[in-house]
């Protein structure tokens, strides 16, 4: 058995997702994938981790979707929106269905950490939530 | 052909005139013939009473010989026909026409009538009674009257004892009066009464006719004719509407009619081009962003990696460095196609331009373009959005690059930038951005522009032809555009486009000439007053004129490549079009507009084909406070969304760049629109 995840990472786009493993890999996170909001919510990782990186225009159930069902089952978890066409009216629907932070593409490395570490800090420094 | 409307009413009221002068003869006709033939009765009658009393003594002393001669000679005066003497048992005893003489008439006779009729004589009858009309044998009429001669005490006690007392009528004096006077009389009253009613008939008729064509034929065709030019999608015609009748008004609604599909059809055209701007902007945002976060992730996790190995690092920067332009120029089109403010900060103009320079090197490198900065030297920052700017330049270099690849030089070209600070004069530069009627109608046109800029549109009304005029928005440049022209020296009144009220200032007098002038309120800015006399430049805005000249970055683009045509020039900041085939998307000059107008600046071009173009963009030092923008026509959202179309600038054609807007304009912006994203 390996290493819980730290970061559940939804988007169609296997680029997005592979270059956001790379740099959170490389910070020591474990990252888990998923390709669409259904087999996001099925992931068993989604239970444990303690952020979800989620794209809002996702195949099939949208990405607004996956996130009101997300923070339905662990409201206190960190979820950071991201999405290809940003526009301040998404932004304001992701927030208001309980995004933690919005993050329009294309982002670079440092840019999508700051983001990630101002995320996880509240949680590390309160070590909630951290189930084995 | 089929009879017209006038053709139809003129037989009409052609009829109807007959049918009542008719009856209005008739009646006097009538009234006249019978006051005639009255008064020829009352002398008939008089005429009787004379001769009764005349041989009244000669019947009572039974001279007869004298009554015959009496009679004979009355019967002889002009005018009466024959005077006779009955006997109580009908026998001529005495006539002017001595054949007739005892002979004996019948009771039934016309002269008889009278009182005969009833079988038993009637005594005492009515003057009008006693007369009759009949035909004489030659067919001419006569007036005949009776005098009954009725038994008195002297006639029965004459000495011939002709008559017994118990007689009550011993005779009958019968006059006859030729009519034939009073017949030529009303003939010719007849038809001297004919006559002034064919004429009133003729004259109406000809007035309508005159009416019909002036007041109905000729705006009716003037309207058909515009109706069909509107069918035929000519959506700028306009008919004369200075009639007060329900022509003018039918003619003042055909002319808001189409001036309101005019700006319907404009601005759906507009809202189209944006829709489909925003619709592409979207899909290529999102398709594009997504291998962007690919790279721009990769390439700036790598570049910290090869922190070591300094050739890579340099390599990886520039990925990151396109990799990050690329994101903006999606943002940018998002921003264009949002209609998204400028985020201005201090910025050093020099460097953005150097940045973009920068960044197009390559392609100018590939294309044998070469590329000289001659920069301002040391200047205030401008308050202006870094990005956007460099966006305007990198779009403008790219522009003049692919103009220079498009030129028939082998050798390639070269562009010069120059940027230096200007100081911009109100007047030739500075554009009415509101103006409105003394009764607040918003009188800019969106639809028709000079160089962009939206028209001040009003009425011209000069020898009885009304004309929609568009004003040259920039103060003291006449470019202004008439529906048709008017002659020169002629004044001319103005009017509100929609409410017509008249725009003279009467207090004023025009500065050149002293023509009388007309004027517009500008919201803040005071009123723009011009000269009415055509011809005449004069214009004042004193305003604008206090405020003396502005402080603007000009940057000037020069190329040596292929030019730009007129019909180009119409065209060129419009989204879409592009003289690049599948190569260019269209948007590039879009968005460099969009954006420098969002600065509140203003960009214009002079060109000549064949050997090159220069874009000058000014961008104001003075940024207008937000507060202040709330002011204006109020149509700042509809302003927002419409498209430049450079018309102007083509139609100037000249070397000089026509003018920016000068300093604080009105510029209203939608304020729910937040800067561009995180």
């Amino acid at each position: 058995m390996t290493r819980p995840f730290d970061v559940l990472v939804v988007d169609d786009e296997p680029v997005v997702t592979a270059a956001i493993r790379l740099v959170l890999g490389a910070e020591g996170l474990e990252v888990a994938m998923a390709p669409d909001a259904e087999s996001a919510l099925a992931h068993p990782a989604l239970a444990t981790c303690r952020l979800v990186i989620c794209d809002l225009m996702l195949p099939g159930q949208s990405g607004l979707e996956a996130l009101q069902e997300m923070r339905a089952r662990r409201p206190q978890l960190p979820i950071v929106m991201i999405t290809g066409y940003a526009t301040p009216a998404q932004e304001e629907l992701a927030l208001a269905a309980g995004a933690t932070a919005f993050l329009p593409k294309p982002f670079d490395d440092s840019e999508l950490l700051t983001l990630v570490r101002r995320a996880l800090a509240p949680t590390d420094a309160a070590g909630e939530e951290r189930t084995p | 052909m089929k009879p017209g409307i006038g053709t139809l009413a003129i037989f009409g009221v052609a009829a109807v005139t007959a049918v009542v002068i008719g009856v209005m003869s008739g009646i006097i006709l009538r009234a006249h013939q019978g006051a005639l033939i009255d008064q020829l009765k009352r002398s008939a009658d008089q005429l009787s009473e004379t001769i009764a009393s005349t041989t009244y003594h000669d019947m009572l002393e039974n001279r007869r010989d004298a009554v015959h001669r009496e009679i004979v000679t009355i019967g002889r005066q002009q005018g009466i026909e024959k005077v006779r003497l009955f006997n109580g048992v009908g026998t001529v005893m005495f006539s002017s026409d001595e054949a007739e003489i005892g002979r004996a008439l019948d009771k039934k006779g016309e002269a008889c009538y009278g009182c005969h009729a009833a079988g038993r004589p009637l005594e005492r009858l009515s003057m009008h009674a006693r007369a009759r009309i009949y035909r004489a044998a030659d067919g001419h009429r006569v007036l005949g009257m009776i005098r009954p001669i009725h038994n008195e005490q002297g006639c029965w006690l004459a000495d011939c004892h002709a008559h017994v007392r118990s007689e009550t009528v011993l005779g009958v004096l019968d006059v006859n009066l030729s009519l034939s006077a009073a017949d030529r009389q009303i003939a010719h009253d007849r038809r001297q009464l004919i006559l002034l009613a064919v004429l009133a008939i003729a004259a109406s008729s000809v007035l309508l006719w005159g009416l019909n064509r002036q007041l109905i034929l000729r705006p009716v065709a003037a309207l058909i004719a515009s109706t069909r030019r509107v069918a035929q999608g000519d959506l700028s015609t306009s008919v004369s509407a200075t009639a007060r009748h329900e022509l003018g008004d039918l003619a003042r609604a055909f002319n808001d009619m189409t001036r309101r599909l005019h700006e319907a059809q404009g601005q759906l055209a507009q809202a189209d081009k944006l829709a489909s701007v925003g619709r592409l902007a979207a899909g290529v945002a999102h398709e594009i962003n997504n291998p962007l976060t690919g790279v721009l992730t990769y390439a700036s996790f790598l570049e910290k990696r090869a922190a070591n190995d300094a050739e890579t690092r340099a390599d990886l920067g520039v990925i990151v460095r396109e990799t990050k332009r690329c994101r903006e120029i999606v943002r940018g089109l998002l921003d264009f196609a949002r209609q998204t403010p400028p985020r201005r900060q201090p910025t050093d103009l020099n460097e953005v331009v150097r940045r973009a320079a920068t960044i197009v090197t390559n392609q100018l490198a590939l294309a044998r373009v070469s590329i000289a900065l001659e920069l301002a030297g040391e200047s205030a920052p401008l308050p202006a959005d870094a990005n956007q700017i460099q966006q305007v330049m990198v779009n403008l270099l790219l522009n003049a690059a692919d103009a220079i690849a498009g030129s028939d030089a082998p050798a390639g070209g070269s562009i010069t930038v120059r940027t230096s600070p200007v100081a911009v004069p109100p007047r030739g530069n500075a554009a009415i951005r509101a103006a409105a009627c003394p009764k607040g109608c918003d009188l800019l046109d969106p639809n028709v522009r000079l160089a962009g800029v939206p028209t001040i549109r009003v009425l011209r009304r000069a020898a009885e032809r009304e004309v929609v005029v568009h004003l040259d928005p920039v103060y003291g440049r006449a470019n202004h555009r008439a529906a048709e022209p008017c002659e020169e020296g002629v004044i001319a009144s103005y009017l509100c486009f929609s409410c017509r009220t008249r725009l003279e200032l009467p207090e004023r007098r025009c500065a050149e000439c002293g023509a009388p002038v007309f004027g517009v309120q500008v919201a803040r800015l005071g009123q723009v007053d011009w000269c009415a006399r055509q011809g005449c430049q004069g214009t004042r805005w004193e305003a604008m004129d206090a405020l003396g000249p502005q402080p603007y970055a000009q940057i000037v683009v020069e190329d040596t490549g292929r030019g730009i045509t007129a019909e180009e020039m119409d065209r060129l900041f419009e989204p879409f079009f592009t003289t690049k085939g599948t190569r260019g998307t269209g948007l590039g000059l879009a968005v460099t507009w969009g954006i420098v107008e969002g600065h509140g600046g203003s960009i214009t071009v002079a060109s000549e084909p064949g050997k090159g173009s220069r874009f000058t963009v000014w961008l104001p030092y003075r940024v207008p406070e937000p507060a202040a923008d709330t002011g204006g026509g109020g149509t700042g959202a509809v302003r927002r969304v419409s498209m430049p179309d450079a018309r102007g600038t083509a139609a100037s054609g000249s070397a000089e760049p026509a003018s920016p807007r000068g300093a604080p304009e009105t510029r209203t912006r939608p304020a729910d629109e937040p800067g561009g994203q995180a």
